[in-house]
Formats: structure tokens, sequence, C-alpha cells
């Protein structure tokens, strides 16, 4: 949370930003429900003891008791989407991923961008979801601006409450977006406004182009959330196509 | 879970014993834990509670876990290496929502040895860190807090910056910290300044919500002798009113009355008071001082909120037979409830004193005998009658002076009626005020009863009691004076009276209780020490019941024990006012003075008593009755207000019917208030209002026992003397005042009338047609004198005229001869044809030439003297007739600091000024001034130099020069479409509402309000066509500015139009028109069509 004084007001912004995407990605995930995880698996990882069994009575009211566990954990972790763990980020209340290879996965894509948000060169950071045939089914688009030319300092906290407004809203959103088939993929894209060259720098060789499939019919949009707080603005929508059962409203 | 079972069932596990042994001593530290963080916190708590050993309830649960996080804390502390001891000894406790977070304000206290505490405590936690607290918090500050120091985060911040611990003090919440004057009192204060009180109608009732201990019963000032001679001559009446009445009383008294047309009073008030204050003053009087506010009773008895509850007393005093106990039978039991009740009367008495010596109370000069007070020793002499409504029915018969006996109503020895009043030889046998009478003839059967005799208190304005200042008398000897005094009343009254003398008003009460009956005290400075130290301290006022038995909790019964506590100790425990009062007291200290007119906080009525409903019926046509008194009571004081509460008394489900007859019982007391925009004292309205109350307690009429009016937020009403002020009390309390002016000089019919209805239109739908009534109001009103013809026709606003009530405007026709008519079709051809705005503008300067204040505005740039220089430009840029006038005006009104309307404003100026502030202003310009900037373009220098609003405003936020001059109508702070299409009624409307709602809002969340507010206005007019477009067009810009940053904001007003032009067929049509441009305007953008769902 720390940052420097140094900066120039875009890189401030885009720290904060490449941390708020970091969460945001997460959150888009974790909403999708893309990890479904094992029965009972969340969040308890000593596993519970044993030696009661051999009491046939005790056996009967350790059944019940089960049983209101499970209800329990129905309850409170929302079974199947055990791959995430709650945590806190500007006070509201996240997910993170639980396997070092998702985060990890999250967490390079974004921190790689963080130079090109700087220059403004990025257009728009998307969450892609494919179904097994590689055909989109759904994006999540972060579209960005990053005001090359606004000069003052930023107010880390300002950008901060209205970033946290985006988090709230989106898990909140679900009934906005649409089932996914199991079996799905996702990624996570970046239009850039120019290809950066290739070589300059570490970063740059980090992205490739992409071949992702467009979509064939005209695509729908819903925002979820907009911001518009100098030197950045933000806006948060969901793309999909308009397949039959979304279009027929 | 698992191993909850295994370990209640079986102990063979060795480890448990000893873990149930840490609970035990976790359980010691006996933590107050908020049960708020289970839920945030379950999933740890619910694995900690599977894996570790088993809790037999919630707080020993909480105990461990608490330990369990301190030991967590303690480990990471020890962890974290190069401490500095910042924060050693300073832990806390993050409340809510803070920035930095709660988790870096943890890691802030790991790292300089400060404590984290995540449940309250109020044993571990030494400051509570938040940034915002809820209103129910602050209200209860010390519930929440316990106590403790309520800080903002940027405290650690800051501390950890200076490298050592910083004092607290600074960083307070500003919520807790101080009650900051907001700007809205500093805006009130002139009306209330101008609040000369003239009292119209003695039938009028003050509760001042402020507590104050003494009862301001004389405003004489001592100066000149034949002031004394003038009280000398109040008694004097006194004496030769009831000489006659009193004759009259005896005969009552000898009548043998049935015992079922007894009226039994209820007063409980008076009764509670009294078994419970021995000490009060009132008590060892053992009369009833008409004091017009006992504080000791108001506001310390636990049961009787502190409304008046009045008596019904026999009705002989009102000379009629018929007796008549309840709403049921009586239909005027409003009236009649009011015109028999004591304590009514006694409330009220001051506004007929004050009516009756005007020049007296008005020529009270405080700021005398505040400036001298430092230099001057004052000396007040409290002069209290003994026993004052006993003296007088008895003290013409001399056969019952050593008698007991005592006022009351009701002889019968089995009456549940109370004595309000008995004298020395009764009070010998035990007799209080505020006994039964069946009690009473216990104590003492040869007791004799008087009943009450109101006019011949109401004659000799019935002031028993007096405070006089000397101080500025210079006399030699205030004990002859006193006794002189004493003298001459008895002389003239044949009724004795006691006098205290002392430093000040609480000195000489405390006299006077030592004095009574019929003797006098003085108690020089040197003695105040020696005579407060053994006085007990429910002598002394403003300690009731309640604080009385808390101070003995304390074991304090004298004062002398009560000045051993420190003032501090006194605040903390008792808060702020009441401890300081404690601590002054206690030391004779009182800066009050005598003769300070106290503004009333509110007003209203009671009835506790001998209210039954049968149904709605009844209840509804008792609550008319009752508004009726009320709105008396506020025209009386001249006053109107704009929060009304209905307070309703509530027979509890197991309560029997009370042992007073028709009284209320044990009640449950609800209320319900509302505010409206526009002050009010109309009868109409408040019926219309209580209706409205009524209906949120869904309660069973039948169980109703009390209904209480009470309205507060008063503003001054009372225009009529000051003619001058007239258009600026208009300013200060809106077109309301107007609307009282009329209402109050009722030559004109059609005035009030007019006016009634328009305050009535405001007030329950706040916003709509009724601004322009209003207008009008103003129209008529300031065309010269208010009660002679109406306006010329050539004034009347066109507009207006059509959207009167069809029988107002029938009336109006009338007093017009008919013209009216034609008139509106005039105006009607003209509105169609010209779509410009000419029309109106001509018609304005027409106005202006006769109606000068009219045009009498004040700019903003008063305030905001930074903003001068822009103004002034301004003004020499457009050259118009009117901005000269500002300027002229500006110098004589400067006093007044509110703009006279919304388009004074400078917006970029109101932009700039702090949320908060910009919030109180346009809450402080009524709504309908808003109107005035539609309607009235000639005043407005806003629409006048567009162009140079808009390249200022663009030059203060260059962020917004982009859009702002790509697009016409939304460009500048003021949308300059407000302007262009005044002409059009909706969207005028629509602009109306968007001023309100602030300027920079989005038009997202004016929509809603707009959309429902125009679906009535559908109704009643055709759609036209060229509205359709302007609409579009409007929402056409709109998008273009917003589609790039703002797609949600777009989306938003798209869907909620959407929903509309399901109802309206406007709106369908505007959608209809709009839609196609929004999609290409969003797949240019994003290359997707908006999905609509």
């Amino acid at each position: 949370m720390q940052r420097k004084e140094n900066e120039t007001p875009q890189g401030q912004a885009a720290s904060v930003l490449v941390e708020f995407l970091e969460v945001a990605i997460t959150a888009v995930v974790f909403l999708k429900g893309v990890y479904p995880s094992g029965f009972l698996l969340p969040s308890l990882d000593s596993p519970s003891s044993m030696p009661f069994l051999f009491f046939f009575f005790f056996f009967l009211l350790l059944l019940l008791l089960l049983l209101l566990l499970l209800l329990l954990l129905l309850l409170l972790f929302d079974v199947g989407k055990g791959a995430f763990e709650r945590r806190r980020y500007m006070n509201v209340v996240v997910q993170r991923a639980r396997h070092p290879q998702l985060r990890y996965y999250i967490h390079a894509t974004v921190s790689g961008l963080l130079p090109f948000l700087q220059k403004g060169m990025v257009d728009r950071v998307a969450v892609v979801f494919f179904n097994t045939d590689n055909v989109p089914l759904e994006k999540f688009i972060f579209k960005l601006t990053v005001n090359q030319s606004y000069g003052s300092s930023v107010e880390g906290v300002d950008l901060q409450i209205s970033l946290r407004s985006f988090l709230a809203k989106l898990s909140v959103s679900e009934s906005l977006t649409k089932k996914l088939p199991p079996d799905c993929r996702w990624e996570i894209t970046g239009n850039f406004q120019l290809l950066p060259e290739t070589g300059t720098s570490k970063e740059a060789n980090f992205w490739i182009p992409t071949d992702t499939k467009q979509w064939e019919q005209p695509l729908f949009i819903t925002p979820i959330r907009s911001m518009s707080s100098d030197p950045l603005c933000l806006q948060f929508y969901i793309e999909h196509p308009s397949l039959s059962e979304s279009s027929v409203l | 879970m698992d191993s909850r079972l295994s370990n209640s069932s079986s102990s063979t596990h060795h480890s448990n014993s000893k873990k149930r042994k840490k609970n035990a001593t976790a359980n010691n530290t006996n933590q107050k834990t908020l049960g708020v963080a289970w839920g945030s916190k379950s999933l740890s708590a619910s694995s900690c509670s599977s894996r570790k050993s088993p809790f037999s309830d919630f707080s020993s649960y909480m105990a461990h876990k608490n330990c369990k996080l301190q030991n967590q804390f303690d480990s990471e502390a020890s962890a974290s290496a190069a401490r500095k001891p910042i924060f050693s000894g300073v832990s806390i406790f993050v409340d809510g929502f803070t920035v930095p977070s709660s988790q870096e304000l943890r890691g802030y206290m790991l790292k300089y040895d400060g404590r984290f505490e995540n449940y309250f405590s109020r044993h571990c936690v030494t400051h509570i860190i938040c940034s915002n607290l809820p209103d129910s918090k602050v209200k209860n500050i010390r519930a929440f807090s316990a106590g403790l120091p309520v800080v903002k985060p940027t405290w650690i911040l800051d501390s950890i910056a200076a490298n050592r611990l910083l004092s607290w003090v600074p960083y307070q919440l500003e919520q807790v910290a101080s009650n900051q004057p907001k700007l809205s009192a500093f805006f009130t204060l002139k009306s209330s300044k101008m609040s000369e009180d003239t009292f119209t109608n003695a039938l009028c009732q003050v509760e001042p919500d402020v507590q104050d201990s003494f009862p301001r019963v004389g405003q004489l000032k001592e100066r000149h002798p034949s002031e004394v001679g003038e009280m000398v001559e109040v008694c004097r009446q006194i004496s030769n009113e009831s000489n006659d009445i009193s004759s009259k009383k005896t005969d009552v008294f000898m009548m043998e009355e049935p015992i079922g047309e007894r009226v039994i009073c209820d007063e409980e008030k008076l009764a509670e008071a009294n078994s419970s204050e021995t000490n009060n003053e009132r008590n060892t009087e053992g009369e009833l001082d008409p004091t017009y506010q006992e504080p000791s009773t108001s506001f310390s008895i636990p049961c009787s909120d502190n409304q008046n509850v009045h008596q019904f007393p026999s009705s002989e005093a009102t000379g009629s037979s018929k007796q008549c106990h309840s709403t049921l039978t009586d239909p005027n039991f409003v009236e009649n409830y009011f015109k028999n009740s004591r304590l009514h009367f006694i409330g009220t008495w001051r506004q007929r004193y004050r009516k009756r010596f005007p020049t007296l109370s008005t020529g009270l000069n405080n700021g005398i005998s505040n400036s001298n007070k430092s230099d001057i020793k004052s000396v007040i002499l409290h002069v209290d009658m003994d026993c004052f409504f006993v003296s007088v029915v008895i003290r013409n018969k001399p056969a019952l002076f050593d008698k007991p006996v005592a006022v009351c109503h009701s002889n019968n020895s089995k009456g549940t009626s109370e004595i309000s009043s008995a004298n020395y030889p009764a009070r010998s046998y035990g007799i209080r005020a505020g006994m039964f009478v069946r009690d009473a003839k216990a104590l003492c059967p040869h007791l004799v009863t008087f009943p009450y005799n109101f006019e011949a208190y109401e004659e000799a304005v019935s002031c028993d009691e007096a405070f006089l200042d000397f101080t500025d008398a210079m006399v030699e000897d205030p004990e002859l004076l006193a006794s002189s005094i004493r003298k001459e009343i008895y002389e003239t009254t044949r009724c004795t009276a006691s006098a205290g003398i002392g430093g000040n008003m609480l000195m000489a009460r405390i006299a006077t209780r030592t004095a009574k009956p019929n003797g006098q005290c003085y108690i020089t400075p040197e003695r105040v020490d020696d005579h407060l130290n053994q006085l007990p301290v429910d002598a002394l006022p403003g300690i009731g019941y309640v604080l009385q038995e808390k101070l003995k909790k304390q074991s304090v019964n004298t004062c002398g024990q009560l000045r051993m506590i420190s003032k501090n100790s006194l605040q903390k425990e008792y808060g702020m006012k009441t401890g300081e009062m404690l601590w002054n007291y206690s030391r004779g200290i009182d800066y009050r003075s005598v003769g300070i007119i106290q503004e009333c906080k509110s007003i209203g009525a009671d009835v506790n008593w001998g209210v039954r409903f049968r149904d709605m019926k009844d209840c509804e046509h008792f609550l008319i009755n009752l508004c009726k008194e009320v709105s008396l009571r506020l025209q009386c004081c001249g006053v109107q207000g704009r929060t009304f509460t209905l307070k309703i008394k509530k027979r509890r489900k197991d309560a029997d019917e009370p042992a007073k007859f028709m009284g209320c019982g044990d009640c449950e007391n609800l209320s319900h208030s509302v505010t409206i925009p526009l002050a009010t004292e109309n009868v109409e309205i408040l019926q219309r209002i209580v209706k409205q109350l009524l209906g949120c307690f869904y309660i069973d009429v039948k169980e109703i026992r009390g209904i209480g009016l009470h309205v507060s937020r008063l503003e001054n009403a009372d225009t009529s003397k000051q003619e001058k002020y007239t258009l600026k009390s208009w300013l200060t309390s809106g077109s309301a005042s107007v609307e009282k002016q009329k209402y109050h000089m009722g030559h004109n019919k059609h005035n009030s009338d007019c006016a009634n209805c328009a305050s009535s239109h405001g007030c329950i739908h706040s916003q709509g047609s009724s601004f322009q009534i209003d207008n009008k109001i103003l129209n008529i009103h300031v065309s010269g004198d208010p009660i002679s013809t109406p306006p010329p026709l050539c004034q009347l606003d066109v507009e207006v005229i059509r959207n009167l009530p069809s029988e107002v405007f029938s009336e109006l026709n009338e007093i017009y001869g008919g013209k009216l008519i034609d008139f509106i079709a005039k105006g009607k051809g003209k509105c169609e044809s010209s779509s410009s705005l000419g029309n109106s503008l001509e018609d304005d300067a027409t106005c202006k030439e006769e109606d000068l204040p009219y045009s009498d505005p004040i700019p903003l740039n008063q305030i905001f003297s930074e903003n001068k220089a822009m103004q002034h430009e301004r003004v020499l840029g457009s050259g118009h007739g009117s901005c000269s006038q500002v300027t002229h005006n500006s110098n004589i009104e400067r006093d007044d600091l509110l703009p006279s309307s919304l388009s004074q404003i400078d917006a970029s100026v109101l932009q700039q000024i702090p949320e908060d502030l910009k919030a109180v202003i346009l809450e402080h310009l009524p709504a309908h001034r808003a109107q005035d900037f539609c309607s009235t373009p000639a005043i407005c220098p806003g629409r006048i130099n567009q162009d140079s609003v808009g390249v200022d405003t663009s030059k203060n936020c260059p962020g917004t020069v982009n859009h702002a001059l790509n697009d016409s109508l939304w460009a500048g702070n003021l949308p300059s479409w407000m302007d262009k299409f005044k002409d059009s009624s909706c969207l005028r409307k629509l602009g109306e509402i968007y001023h309100r709602s602030g300027f920079n809002s989005q038009l997202s969340s004016v929509l809603p309000q707009f959309l429902s507010e125009f679906h009535h206005l559908d109704l009643t007019q055709e759609i036209y066509d060229e509205t359709v477009n302007i609409m579009c067009e409007l929402l056409k810009q709109y998008v273009k500015v917003k589609i790039e940053r703002d797609i949600e904001e777009i989306y938003i007003c798209f869907r909620l139009l959407k929903r509309f032009a399901v109802k309206s067929q406007f709106f369908s049509r505007v959608y209809n028109d709009i839609f196609p441009f929004l999609q290409a305007a969003v797949d240019d953008n994003y290359g997707g069509s908006l999905f609509m769902p």
C-alpha cells in the first residue's frame, strides 16, 4: 500500500489500478464459479478425528451432527467455491485464489500490464470465458483511460474509495451474467492501443498476440460500473453475444 | 463439532481439562464483547471451534478467541523487529470503514508497540478509531464509546510521522468533538431576532424545550418604585376580582352534587411530581406556583414525558350545567378541556401577562445587568405569595384562617381528585399538593375544600411569584425594601407573601424557601456557603426525582456532599449540562439574569384525560379539534412550524381501566413526526398532516388513551409589525409568511383563500404546480398594499392562473369580472404562437415597473467576496437594468446574507465550496426560488450572461473543457438547456428538479423524480411534438457527453426511460425516437449495442 512520493500521477493511478485489477479479476473468476472444488474441502485443512466410529451409539449421534455441520458449511461457504478464501481489500470482503498457480497467473498478468498502463497504452483488459470449442461466451471488460495530461497529484484514498464501489457492485451482479456450461476455460487478454515493440523491455516480451475468435453476431453490452476520477477513467461492463436465449427479450 | 461431542461425553482426553481451566481464567477477564463480528468472522470462528476445545457458551468462546487473538498479536509483534514504542500503552479498537484500513492500522500497532483489539472491551481498549459514525451512535456516544476517546485514524498516521505519541484531542472525531454551529443556525439567527412577540390571544401555550430551572415569573426590573407599585396593583386586582367570585364559589361549595356528575381530573404529572419530590418548593408551600416552567416536574419525572397533562375541572368554572366527561359525549371536548385545565392555565399565564404589560416586558434591558455583573454585586429579590390558591379563596373568610383548607376539584371524600394547594394549617396534617382528596380527608376529616375559580386567577393575572433585580437600584438595605413590598402586598391583597434575597436567582429562591411562610430571608454572599452546606440536594431547582435517586446512590444527600465531587466526574456521570449545573448550583452559582425572554421551541397540546373513541370517525373529529387548538396557539405566538409530532398514549395490553376516572392509566407512548418544507400554522394542513400521521400508527382507536400534537422547528411568521421587512421575512421563511400575513389580516377573502390553497399544496406535495401559485401570491402580495384591490391583469402569470384549482380560478375570475378567461385564452395563444421566451420576458418587464420589491435581489457575492470581481465583470458586461439594481440594492440589504433566489448564486462559486456548505445553502433557499430562476429571466444574470458563464466555468475546471464546448445544451455549470427550454412546462419542471438536487448531479438521479411527476402532468396536457423533440435533443446531447466516460449512467437513464415508456405515451415516443441513436453511439464507442432487458 505504501507508494513512493516521486511517482507521476499516472504512475500512482496505475499502481492502484493494478492492485485493483488483480482483486477484481479474481472476483470475476470467483463469481463465475469456474473452479468448483471438493465437497467438504473449504478451508478446513485439518481432518477431523475418527476414534469414536467404534461406538455405535455415538455414531448415530455423530451422523446427526455431521448433517448439521454439512448444512452449516453449505450455508457458510457456498460449497463449490472452495478454491477461494475470504480476504479483505479496501475493507470489502473479496476472494483470493488459494491455488498458487492461479494466484500467480492473475498476479503476473496484471503486473505485466503496469508499464503499459502508466503510458496509457492499454485500452481495455478483458476476462474472457470460453466454452470447450474455444468460442468466447462472455467477456468482462475493463475499459481504461489514463489521462496523460493530468498534472496534479493523485489522492490515492479517493481513488481507492471509488474503486471499492466496483467490487461492491460486482459482488451483487451475478444475475447479470449468464450461467457457464461445465468445462469452460478462461483467460485474461489486454487490448493495446498500439502493439508494444518487442525487445524493448522484459515486460513487452511477456505479451503475445492472441487469436481469440471474435463473435460473428453483434454483441450486447451490460454496463456494471463506471468511474471517472482524474487521471483515471474506468468502465466495467460485460459483453456477450446476442445468442438466442439472451436476445429473445 | 466432532470433538465437542467427544469431550462432553467422555473425559478421557487429558488435555481437555487443562483447556477448560484456561477457559475459566479467560472468563475472568470479563470482557464485554460485541456480537456483531460473528458474521464476518464466521469462517475463522467455526474452523476454530471445530479444532479447539469445547466452549460452554458463547461468552467463553469469545473469551477464548480474544485470548487467542492476543497471543497471535503478541507473537507477531515480537516477530517484527526494530519496534519503536510510540504507542506503548495504547490499545485501539477500529470501528467501521477507515482509511487506512483496520488491517493497516493493526500493522502499525504491531510495529510501534501498540495493541489492537478485534473486539471492543471497555477494559482493554484505550482509543476507538473511526472515520465516520452513524447518527445513532453519535447521539448515544456514551453508550457506544463507554467514555473512551473516539479518534480519527490520522492520529495514528501523524503520530508515526512525528515519531512520538501525539495528543489525540485535535484528532477527535468532529461529530463527537463539538456540535459545530451549522450555517443554518447562522442564517436563522437573524430571523429569530426579528421576533418581536405580540400575542394576540390569551389562550396560547408555550413549552420551551430548554431546561431552565427558574421560572422567570417576574420580568419586572426594579428600577423605579412605581414598578413595585405596579406589581402591587396586580395583587390588588386579585383581591378585587376574587371578592365577588368567592362569594359565588361558596354557593357552589354548599351545593351537593351527585357523585357521578363530578368531574375528576387527571393530574398525574403533578401527583407524581409531588409524591416523589418532597422538597419541591411547591410542596413546602403547599400551593401551586402558577409558574410558567417548573423544570423539576417537567423534566425529571420518570413516567410523565414532559407533556402537559391537563385536567378537566368541574364545569362550575364555565358555568354550564352540562357535564361532559369524555371525547365520546362532548363535541367540543378539546375546547372545554383546555378551557378548564388548570395546568394549561398556569402554562399560559405568561403570555397573558406579557400582553397586559407589553411595555414592561419589552422595555427590559438585559444588557445592563449583564455588563454590570462583574463589578457590582447583584442583589435579587424573590417574592412569592404564600399558598396562593388557597389564600385568594379564604382571605374573605376570617373564620377559616386557622382551619385546614385545600383547593381541589371535588369535595367528595372518596374522590380521586388531587389537591392542588393547601394552606399551612392543612399542611401540618401532612396534606400535600397532589394528594387524592380521599387520602387528605382521611388525614384530616374536617378539611375544607374549595373548587378552583379560574376567572379570579385569570383576571388577576395570577402572578404569585416574582424576581426583582435590585442591582441597579442601589438600595441600601434590601431587607427593608423587601419588607415594605411584603407589607404593601398584604395591605392591598390581604394575602401574605414571602421574600428571599440573594446574590442571584438561585440564592433568592432558596432564601424564599427558608423564609416561608410569611417571612423573609437574606442570604448574603458570605453566608452562601453555610447555607448551602446543609441544604438537601433536591432543594436545588433542576434536581428531580431521578437525579436525586442517582445522587443518593452515590450517598450524596446535601449540597455540601455534592461539592466534594469534582466537576469533571459530575459531567462524566450526568452529562455535560447537568453536571455543570450541579456543580454550579451546589456552589450557589447561577449566571442567569432576571427577565430573559425565552424563545419557544415547540408548541403543542396534549389531551390525556377522557380520551375514548368508538371508531375512526370519533377520532378524526377529535383530531380536527386538536388541530384547531394547536393552530390557534401557533397563531397566538405568531409562529409557524415545520415539524409535526403526533404522540399517542396507547393502552397497554394488560392494563385495566385506570384508577382515575377517565384517566389514561398505564400506557405506551408512541409518536410519529413529519417535517414539511414550508412552515405553516394552517388548520387544514395540520389536519391533513395529523391524519396522515395517525395512519402511521396502525392502531386501534379504541386503545387510544391520549393524544398530543406538537409543532416544532418554529419559524417566526409575525410580519405584520414591520412592513419594511416583508420581503426579507418572505425570503427567510418562504412564501408561508406571506400566506400567514394574509391569513391574519383576513380582509380579503380571495387572497386568503388563494394563500391557503397555495400553502397546502406547497406542503403536501412539496413540488409541483404549487410553486407557481406561490409565485403568484408574491405577485399579489407585493403589488402595493396587500389588502387592497387585486393586482392588475398584466401582472398575472398565465401559467399560474391556468394551473390554479378550478374553485380558486372561478373565484378569481369573479373578482376580475370575468376578464380572466379572456386573459388566459390570450396567454395561451401567445404561448403557442411564440416558442421563444419573448412573452414572459415582456410580461416580467411590465411587472417590474410597479413591482419594486419583486426585483430586489441580493447577490451571493456578498458572502463569497473572492468572487466579487467576476460578478462585477458580469454586471458591466451585461448592462442589463436589473443588474445595476442588483448592485444598488446590495448596499441597502447588506445585512441579509441569504441571496434572494438561486439564480443569484454563481454556480461556479457554489461548485467550489465544500459539499456540506453547498447542501445547506441549497436547502435554505426555498425550492420555489428555483422557479424564479426559470420563470423570471429578467432578474437572472446567469441566463443573460450565459456565454460568459460558460467561459468562466471552463476556466475553472479544465477537466470539463472538452465536452463543455462540444455541445451546447449541457455546457456550463448551469446547463444551458434549462434556460433554453424553460417555456416548455415539462422541461421547466425537470430544470427545477435538477436545480434542487444541486448542479453537478447526474441525470439518472433526477430522472426518476421527474418521470414520476411528469406522469400526472401528462394527463392534463396534450403531448406536444415539440416537447418530444426537445426531450430527445436533450437526451441525445446527454448521451454524447456521457457515452465515452460513463456508460453506466447512460444505461441507468435509459432503463428508467424504458420503464416509464410502458406507462406514458410521451416517454414511449421519446424512447423510440432516441433508442436508435443511443445504440449507434454505443456501437461507435464500444463495438456493440446496449443490452436492454
